[in-house]
């Protein structure tokens, strides 16, 4: 964005105003747009498609009465949690309650500055991104421990303490897994990685050896575990006693939470996208930029919302980790293994080009072998146990 | 721990993550069981009801001998009947027939105890009022004559079909000298 | 103090009070615990019951014996039936009435498809409370089809009314047992899945091996009956060792807790124990529509039912356990006392014992393990 700018510049089309305050205006309104054109509705979206994952996989329908196939069920939510008596604790700190949900939704918005939607579309091509990303969804912390502690409510503390506990243990295994793939690309600059990497999906990092095939587990695990998702889910667990640092909000900015969490879902796909999958890389079909531009686009937010989709699956799949299981799985299993990982890489870089291309083809043919295999067995589940016997003749 | 737990443990997590996963996927691309009522059904699912079904109560007056078995069997106590003599015709008739349906507890007793199967059990479920008032049913708006079974079967046209209706819905239930599939071969 | 006791577990002035219900998404019915704990580590958990009391027993002195048997419907009404069979043998003991060849068959066969539901429940609630949404609802999904076989047969999908003095109130159809033998056929492999997906995950493994072990010991003295005493390693089942019905002719498996994952009487073993139950019902109801003779369902009673004076404890193995009735009969066509025994209450109890020095996550899953619902436990 930043050439466009110069160009412009160039052009006379913004006489007299300082370059600095024209980047810096762009800068805002472009953020702007991403945000509420792109970042909102898809975080609504997501939840309505969630919904309609997880009623699925239980066989039945899931919302699908406001709007065409329920699309607009978020919209009939948000204004539903908006109409709703705003409520603060008598006791409660008010100011830190009400500026809580704020702290964690900037923790997650601020990241979509840097995600590199296309070679060209990216607000800022920060060249500490990826880094940036790791420091600024931090904030998240913060924003729970507050709201943990304005509450004024001892199970809210509680939960707020657990929940901080819980995320930042786990960026120690997510930092790791990060850390092996900056080791391989060479720089933390999100289009860089992206550079580094091919549009063959054996080119992309995933592939590149065993160790980075571990390491992507362990970051998106990780991730899940920081964005407080099944099997971490156990700040926001109904059945547990209470609902956590939540417990004492109501309406919209209950729902903000909520919000940044769906969203925050997007920003690990996009982010799994980018260090392992060779993010917006397409196939060198196409001469029109914008018609590259768009198919950029598209490919990098498929493979950012394939991820989405799987960890909403997991969701539906896997029961709650209790706590002590959840810090010993990952101070005593995910450090270790990332600690592997990341010396595994960096010892193979010491490997010669032809020795890499091997351990990449094993890798890739690994995977493949995997995924076949999964999908012979959902076959297998269809064929097996088939639920349509139902006795009521015409329905 | 051992190694060999160690990686065992990380195996089994792994592997049956992958099993239980598998599982979800295969239910995400089957037929969803959900009927969506009430719209979005084909017939309405009054008509897919089992004839045995314990409904709402229904009574048809018509056939109603006045013996006051159903009231006598309830349980709960939800049918009133009442039954005086006409002054004129000296003739028995029902001043009332009353079922409170939200005290009905839909057990069946009353319904098999009649002995013309005058108050039987409808398909009818969706019986939702606006006031309690509106949940007592009353089925005898107008001053009736009891019925009187004739012996030998029912020979006024207009009965008949009521008569087989009502005798049909008794022979659902189990006696003592054959049921249903007794006799079956 | 002895040394073994657990490093918390006795109440400091730190701890907290706080109330486990009576609403609350995962006790199972109105319950209520009143919980000391610090935070994590519950030193008590006393339960208070009563929030679903309807004074069945009271009402059993009020109206007659046939009108009586749809009230014993709602003294658990997810196990409907147990009820209904305990309360009709009894007041057919007290009258010397005979059942049916054909009747005790229909008994048998609507009481094992509603075991089956009750487990269903019980087992898909269990995943519910551990985080696993989605067993849950496949677990209904099977529960609607068996709801759906007994509206066939007796019209009602919950509160059946349907097992009478004397024998049954409706008689099963020959096209309702080939549904009931689809139905079968379908359900076995779809309890495959429910272990493969959930039985096996080894997460649910964790979460639940080892947790709120109750010993055989433990389990005598607090009277547990039912898959928490066999979970513990007890072989105790009334149909096996107090029999009646048609139970003695059916060849079914007593299913024991074995400690797969972790100690005996955990968590898991009372879970595993209501799985393999399920499938135990599979095989006796085979067997019954096989054997199934021909013949009255219902023997002949007397509409006004008034047997002599005299009192009799019936007991059936409900899915909770043993359930119990004693009926006292003063010759009169009301009863002149109804007594219902059931296997929740008692396992409330073990509760508190159990608790100390467990945490939270285990408390939820020890009451799911438990089985324990509200209107056993209240009636």
């Amino acid at each position: 964005m930043q050439a466009y700018l110069d160009q412009m510049i160039r052009d006379g089309a913004f006489a007299g105003v300082p370059k600095e305050v024209v980047y810096a205006v762009a800068m805002v309104l472009a953020a702007f747009v991403v945000l509420s054109a792109f970042v909102a509705p898809l975080a609504g979206v997501t939840s309505w498609l969630e919904r309609r994952v997880w009623a699925r996989m239980q066989s039945r329908v899931g919302p699908n009465r406001v709007g065409p196939q329920g699309i607009l069920q978020w919209l009939a939510d948000g204004i539903k949690n908006l109409l709703k008596e705003d409520l603060i604790p008598a006791d409660a700190d008010s100011k830190l309650f009400s500026f809580a949900p704020y702290v964690v939704f900037m923790g997650f918005l601020c990241t979509f500055v840097v995600i590199p939607f296309g070679a060209d579309l990216i607000v800022a091509d920060l060249n500490i991104g990826i880094l940036y990303i790791l420091a600024v969804t931090s904030l998240v912390v913060v924003g729970i421990l507050m709201a943990g502690w304005a509450s004024n409510n001892k199970w809210s503390l509680l939960g707020g303490m657990r929940s901080a506990a819980q995320i930042v243990s786990y960026e120690i295994p997510a930092g790791l897994a990060i850390l092996t793939i900056i080791f391989l690309a060479g720089t933390m600059s999100m289009q860089g990685i992206i550079k580094a990497q091919g549009w063959v999906p054996w080119d992309w990092y995933l592939f590149h050896s065993p160790f980075t095939l571990g390491a992507f587990f362990l970051y998106f695990t990780a991730a899940l575990a920081e964005g407080n998702r099944t099997p971490f889910d156990i700040p926001e667990a109904e059945s547990e006693l209470v609902a956590g640092y939540v417990t004492e909000y109501s309406g919209m900015r209950f729902l903000f939470f909520f919000f940044a969490e769906w969203g925050n879902l997007y920003v690990i796909g996009a982010v799994a996208t980018t260090l392992f999958l060779g993010g917006w890389q397409v196939p060198p079909i196409f001469e029109n930029p914008v018609l590259l531009g768009i198919a950029q686009f598209v490919t990098f937010f498929l493979k950012a919302y394939l991820w989405v989709f799987v960890a909403m699956w997991v969701r539906a799949t896997l029961p709650r980790v209790r706590v002590d299981q959840l810090m010993a799985l990952c101070w005593k299993y995910m450090v270790p293994l990332s600690f592997t990982c990341l010396l595994g890489t960096i010892g193979l870089m010491f490997v010669p080009a032809q020795g890499q291309t091997i351990i990449k083809a094993i890798t890739f043919g690994f995977a493949l072998a995997t995924a076949i295999n999964f999908f012979r067995r959902v076959v297998f589940q269809v064929r097996n146990a088939r639920p349509e016997l139902y006795f009521k003749p015409q329905i | 721990m051992s190694v060999a737990n160690y990686a065992k443990d990380i195996w089994q997590v792994m592997s049956t993550t992958f099993e239980g996963m598998s599982i979800t996927l295969s239910h995400l691309v089957r037929r969803p069981m959900t009927i969506q009522y009430p719209d979005k059904i084909p017939v309405p699912i009054q008509e897919t009801l089992p004839h045995r079904y314990r409904g709402i109560l229904e009574v048809d007056l018509d056939i109603c001998t006045g013996c006051l078995a159903c009231e006598r069997d309830c349980p709960i106590t939800c049918i009133t009947i009442g039954i005086d003599m006409n002054k004129e015709t000296k003739v028995r008739q029902f001043t009332h027939f009353d079922i409170d349906v939200c005290k009905c507890m839909y057990c069946g007793l009353c319904s098999e105890a009649c002995p013309t199967g005058a108050i039987r059990h409808s398909q009818e479920f969706e019986g939702a009022s606006y006031n309690p008032a509106g949940l007592v049913r009353h089925f005898a708006p107008q001053l009736q004559n009891l019925y009187k079974p004739k012996k030998g079967g029912e020979t006024d046209p207009t009965l008949v079909a009521k008569v087989d209706i009502g005798q049909k819905y008794l022979d659902e239930f189990a006696t003592p000298d054959g049921g249903a599939a007794a006799d079956e071969s | 103090m002895s040394e073994t006791a657990p490093a918390r577990g006795f109440y400091t002035e730190e701890d907290m009070t706080i109330s486990v219900g009576p609403q609350h998404p995962s006790t199972h019915g109105v319950l209520r615990f009143v919980v000391k704990t610090d935070g994590e580590v519950i030193s008590e958990a006393i339960p208070d019951v009563g929030y679903l009391h309807r004074s069945i027993e009271k009402i059993g002195e009020k109206v007659t014996y046939h009108g009586y048997v749809p009230y014993t419907d709602r003294a658990d009404y997810l196990a409907a039936m147990f009820a209904n069979q305990a309360f009709c043998m009894a007041a057919e003991k007290l009258a010397g009435t005979d059942v049916t060849r054909r009747g005790e068959f229909c008994r048998v066969i609507a009481c094992e498809l509603n075991r089956i539901a009750s487990h269903l429940i019980s087992v898909g609630t269990f995943g519910q409370d551990i985080g696993a949404m989605t067993p849950f609802v496949h677990a209904l999904r099977e529960r609607e089809t068996i709801n759906n076989l007994m509206e066939e047969i007796c019209g009602a999908r919950l509160t059946y009314n349907y097992i009478r003095i004397g024998g049954v109130g409706y008689d099963i159809l020959p096209e309702t047992c080939a549904k009931i033998g689809e139905f079968l056929n379908h359900f076995e492999p779809i309890v495959d899945e429910f272990n493969r997906l959930l039985s096996g995950n080894k997460i649910f493994i964790e979460r639940l091996a080892g947790v709120a072990v109750v010993s055989k010991e433990d389990a005598f003295s607090y009277n547990l009956v039912g898959p928490n005493l066999r979970g513990s390693g007890v072989k105790w089942d009334i149909r096996r060792d107090i029999p009646y019905s048609v139970y003695p002719e059916l060849e079914f498996d007593v299913p024991v807790g074995m400690a797969q994952v972790g100690a005996l009487g955990d968590s898991y073993d009372r879970y595993w124990v209501r799985i393999r139950e399920m499938q135990e019902s599979c095989k006796i109801l085979r067997q019954c529509l096989q054997m199934m003779p021909k013949g009255p369902a219902i023997s002949k009673v007397p509409k006004k039912f008034r047997p002599p004076a005299g009192e009799y404890y019936a007991r059936v193995e409900a899915p909770r356990g043993d359930m119990g009735f004693y009926v006292v009969s003063d010759g009169s066509e009301y009863p002149y006392r109804v007594r219902i025994r059931t296997g929740s209450y008692t396992a409330m109890s073990i509760i508190d014992k159990i608790s100390k020095g467990i945490m939270l996550a285990d408390l939820i899953a020890l009451i799911g393990s438990l089985d324990v619902d509200a209107p056993e436990i209240d009636r």
